[in-house]
This record gives C-alpha cells, sequence and structure tokens, in this order.
C-alpha cells in the first residue's frame, strides 16, 4: 500500500508531467507516477481551445506553458439514470455554469480524475474556477515545483515490522 | 478535435535570430506591455525591457488598452527581411502581474523541466 496516498487527492502538475503519466493495467481509473498511484490531479493554464456541444460536453485544452491538457466537461447528467432527479439537476446545473465560464484567453484552474479517450490522457472535469488574479498561473507553477521536490517526488519507505 | 500546440513560454529579449525559438510557425507564449496598436492593421506591438515584439491580433476579440500588460499565444510568422510578427490565437489582459516573478519563476520552471 503507498503509505502516502496520493489516490482521490487532486495532484497539482504541470502539463508535461501529466503528458507522461502511465495507465495501469485493469485499473483504468488508476495511473502512475514513478511508481506512486493517481487518479486525480488539478491544472491552471490558458483555455486555448474550446469545443462546445449543448446537451452533450464541452471539450476545452488548457495551456499551462508546458503543454497542453486536455479536458472535457460532461453536460449530459439529466440523461444519466444514476442518481436521484434532484441531485442529477445540481450537477447539471453546476455542470452548464462551469460550461459558460470557459471561455478562450481566460486562465482557468480545473480539477478532475484523470482519464484517457483514444490512448491520450485528459482530464474529466469535476469543477473549474476561473482566476482573476493574473499572478495564479505563476503561484501554480511554483506550488506544482514544490509539491514535486517534497512529496510526489518522495520514495515512500515503509517502516519494517 | 486536433490536438493544439502549447505556447512555449518566452521572454521578448530572447527572441532573437540566433535563438531556438526564432522559427517560423512555432507555438509561443509572449508577455509585454501594449507600446501600440493600429486598429485597421489590428496589429500591436508589446514591449518588455529592451525588447519588442509585434503581434498580429485580428482574430482575438479583447479590448487592447495601451499601457497595459498583456499575454499572448500564437504562432510566430517570420516575414521576408526576417522581422518577426506573432500571429496570436488568444490573448489576455495581465494587468497586476508581477513582471520580476514571472521571471524568476519561469527560470525556476525551465530548470526543473531541464532536470527531468
Amino acid at each position: 500500500m503507498d503509505a502516502l496516498q496520493l489516490v482521490n487527492t487532486h495532484v497539482k502538475l504541470l502539463a508535461f508531467d501529466f503528458l507522461t503519466l502511465k495507465p495501469i493495467p485493469y485499473e483504468s481509473t488508476i495511473f502512475s507516477r514513478k511508481g506512486r498511484r493517481l487518479s486525480r490531479a488539478e491544472t491552471v493554464g490558458m483555455v486555448v481551445s474550446r469545443d462546445f456541444k449543448p446537451n452533450r460536453f464541452i471539450k476545452f485544452d488548457i495551456d499551462d506553458g508546458t503543454g497542453c491538457i486536455p479536458c472535457i466537461l460532461w453536460l449530459n447528467h439529466e440523461s444519466s439514470h444514476r442518481r436521484c432527479p434532484s441531485n442529477v439537476r445540481l450537477i447539471a446545473q453546476m455542470a452548464a455554469d462551469f460550461a459558460s465560464q470557459i471561455q478562450l484567453g481566460v486562465i482557468g484552474r480545473v480539477r478532475g480524475k484523470i482519464s484517457r479517450y483514444r490512448g491520450n490522457l485528459q482530464i474529466t472535469v469535476s469543477d473549474v474556477v476561473i482566476e482573476r488574479d493574473p499572478n495564479s498561473q505563476i503561484l501554480h507553477w511554483l506550488d506544482c515545483l514544490r509539491l514535486a521536490r517534497n512529496c510526489y517526488d518522495k520514495v515512500v519507505v515503509l517502516p519494517s515490522t | 478535435m486536433a490536438t493544439i500546440a502549447s505556447g512555449a513560454l518566452v521572454n521578448l529579449e530572447e527572441l532573437v535570430p540566433s535563438s531556438q525559438q526564432f522559427k517560423h510557425g512555432i507555438s509561443l507564449r509572449v508577455t509585454g506591455k501594449l507600446q501600440d496598436y493600429d486598429v485597421e492593421t489590428a496589429v500591436a506591438v508589446i514591449v518588455d525591457r529592451n525588447a519588442s515584439l509585434k503581434v498580429d491580433a485580428q482574430h482575438l476579440n479583447i479590448n487592447l488598452r495601451i499601457g497595459s500588460i498583456f499575454q499572448f499565444i500564437g504562432e510566430l510568422l517570420l516575414e521576408p527581411d526576417n522581422e518577426a510578427i506573432l500571429k496570436a490565437r488568444v490573448g489576455r489582459n495581465m494587468d497586476g502581474m508581477d513582471l520580476n516573478l514571472y521571471r524568476q519563476s519561469l527560470q525556476r520552471l525551465r530548470d526543473f523541466q531541464a532536470g527531468r
């Protein structure tokens, strides 16, 4: 077991780092970075493409200066029957709000599940924050560097029993 | 949707003909203060310290205010006289950005990437 669990944590990764994550055979929702297991990621960057399909999805790319991360935000919740109707309405409304905020040139902070589509890594978006602070991108870079060095790159040594 | 090329981060001072990034068609992200903007041609000029760059802003729908800081992502086009112009895909106002912090952080980012 990973003593310092990163699964289900939104791991802050630079795009060039994110795009080298490795899939783990037979575990479609888990990815590996230097042997550490990850399932969720957070990125901050400029929205450089936008493909909006009403009531289906919005696909967009986030460019953080080190690469572009493809993102998909599903908008088809109301045709899903997996949750109770009131929850579905809330989730659908939230997703529609996020979609309206995702415009070319905005700086978005995107969090979600790491996934793959046609062999390419992407983020299946769970939430979006549009950053107003022009320094947010810089601070995200520094966060990513600090976390990579002090946390994500650390080799976990389990105490001997 | 086709894969979008990431705009490599570059300081204007680094955009000289001997630079690896001074290539026709390369995707770049540039930052500078808007010095000039011609509404008829939609060509802007940004400056940073002692360097400047022309930016073709015809595809952008933003308010280009002289004196403000802007960041643009697009492709570098080299004209016959070797003058460079960035054909911007996206751009945004970055007023309030700490340019010294940006330059220092960019250097740290490059060092980190080089160490991978």
